[in-house]
């Protein structure tokens, strides 16, 4: 257990900056985990990946596929990479306020 | 109640160090003489640089337990000769440091003047806290996923396939021929693929490379739809009861398909623990072949069932060596004879081949989140190292090691490409059309 902070606000995190607790997360949240990452300034495209991801924790408990990420956004492969240069895992699942996957990532 | 159970946990993790015949497990708990050359070899002291995180002091964290309950000496007068009792304190000394500050990348035994074997005695340290219930929780959420699901991700059979599909319809595409396959749940194939659920789950970029590898070489092979996982974290968490579940699941999978060769993927402890610690955990050997995608890959370039135009890869690439396939698995040169024939500017590291440094994430570190600030810090001797050959694209063949170097990217600024081997020679194939007119 960790605490992070970012513009004043503290959040309970892992070690490796996931949220302790996926309920208070918000778009707000969102966007200062995303800052932490270097991303400044999330666009539409990230939006589109991060609310599939979301929506699918919340319906499943865990992480989407990639599969399903690129069929619902339409996006490439490696627009999702560029997207998120931490990858799908630390990178877009962190922003998406879930806990961290199990497994080598 | 509590303390009895403790007391008998203790009791067990114990008589893991009471093995009067086994030869190797004494030699390497009595022979280090504390000459130091370790220290400088290893990531954890030369980056955070604390007397504690010195290899020898680690290994003497086992061989003190050993004294004490093992040896006249060390029962009748401890204090003067190093012996120390596995209390609570001791406990939690071992969980820091052999768990959380040994990634088992044994470069400090290339540096030890008497040849101890490090991570063996780390790894039985482990093996002491795994009968104590101590292993990390995030590691061994990972091992309870593979055990439970047959993947360490859990990612369900549905959507894996549904996946595979998806790889195949894009591999279609780009070859252009509606007769390229990623076959699933074939029987009788020459070759029994397996993969890191890290790829179906989040990378599949490596998938898509080796079918067309496969495609190029006309090879005869499928993937389980259930038992593909080739890592075996049992290997880390150091429960040997598990770590042959786990063993089991492919080595029973394969006979189910009558597959002929099993196909290690590109993952470095999957390849150490399958194919070196397979037979000792499940008590038997083999009845088939078992190689590394690493040696396959080679095979099909000597064969010439592949063809590469390395003038493809023209920018500036570098290796990063896996401890397991590397250090411990004997592929320093089977990399570099790909590597040659896949890039045409290739820049090694220093040090390189055998001697060279860990990404900072092995032995089961990059799963523990408890440890994560420690592995980004020793993640600054990779980086550094990196950045010195002046490459865009640095080549590993291990996808644990992949996702601590896209890390360490991060992190340090790096600016560069990470890829797995099969990308690199992937995208230097030379493949003829099959279309029929």
């Amino acid at each position: 257990m960790a605490l992070l902070e970012i513009d004043g606000r503290v959040f309970d995190v892992d070690g490796d900056g996931f949220l302790t607790d996926p309920q208070i997360w918000n778009n707000e949240v969102a966007e200062l985990i995303a800052k932490a990452d270097g991303i400044e300034g999330m666009n539409d495209k990230h939006w589109s990946v991060i609310k599939i991801i979301r929506d699918n924790f919340e319906q499943h408990g865990n992480a989407p596929m990639i599969r399903k990420i690129c069929q619902e956004t339409g996006l490439k492969l490696r627009e999702i990479y560029e997207l998120f240069p931490l990858g799908p895992a630390r990178g877009a699942c962190k922003i998406a306020g879930l806990p961290k996957p199990d497994g080598c990532v | 109640m509590k303390s009895a159970d403790n007391k008998k946990r203790r009791e067990e993790a114990l008589e893991l160090l009471n093995q009067a015949e086994n030869s190797k497990l004494l030699t390497n708990l009595n022979a280090c003489v504390r000459c130091g050359l370790c220290a400088q070899s290893c990531m954890y002291y030369k980056a955070l640089n604390e007397p504690r995180f010195i290899p020898s002091a680690k290994v003497d964290l086992v061989s003190s337990i050993y004294r004490r309950y093992y040896t006249v000496t060390g029962k009748v007068a401890p204090a003067l000769f190093g012996a120390k009792s596995l209390d609570q304190d001791m406990e939690e000394r071992m969980v820091d440091l052999l768990f959380g500050a040994c990634t088992m990348c044994g470069r400090c035994v290339k540096h030890c003047s008497i040849g101890v074997d490090i991570p063996f005695v780390v790894r039985k340290g482990r093996e002491m806290l795994a009968v104590m219930d101590m292993v990390p929780k995030s590691l061994q959420s990972t091992v309870d996923a593979a055990l439970n699901t047959g993947n360490n991700m859990a990612i369900p059979q549905e959507e894996f396939v549904d996946t595979i599909k998806w790889m195949e319809e894009e591999l279609v595409d780009e070859m252009g021929d509606p007769e390229a396959r990623i076959p699933l749940d074939e029987t009788d194939k020459e070759l029994f693929y397996t993969l890191n659920p890290r790829e179906p789950k989040f990378f599949p970029l490596s998938i898509s490379a080796m079918a067309k590898i496969f495609y190029a070489a006309g090879e005869s092979w499928t993937l389980s739809s259930k038992f593909y996982d080739v890592t075996n974290y049992g290997f880390f968490n150091a429960n040997n009861g598990e770590a042959a579940q786990i063993a089991g699941y492919l080595y029973d999978e394969i006979h189910k398909l009558r597959g002929k060769r099993l196909i290690l993927g590109e993952c470095g402890h999957g390849s150490r623990a399958h194919k070196w610690e397979g037979p000792n955990y499940l008590k038997k050997g083999y009845d088939f072949d078992i190689i590394t995608v690493v040696e396959l890959i080679g095979e099909y370039i000597r064969t010439g069932k592949i063809v590469l135009d390395k003038t493809l890869n023209s920018v500036k690439h570098t290796i990063h060596d896996p401890c397991n396939l590397v250090r411990n698995g004997g592929l320093v040169n089977e990399i570099r004879f790909i590597v040659n024939r896949s890039v045409s500017d290739l820049i090694e590291m220093s040090p390189y081949g055998d001697d060279n440094f860990c990404c900072g994430g092995g032995g089961g570190s990059l799963a523990m989140s408890e440890y994560n600030d420690r592995r980004l810090k020793i993640g600054k001797i990779k980086a550094d190292q990196i950045a010195a050959t002046g490459a865009k694209v640095v080549i590993t063949p291990c996808h644990n090691c992949v996702d601590q170097l896209l890390q360490i990217n991060h992190t340090y600024k790096l600016g560069v490409t990470i890829k797995t081997i099969a990308e690199v020679v992937a995208d230097a194939l030379v493949i003829e059309k099959r279309i029929k007119d």
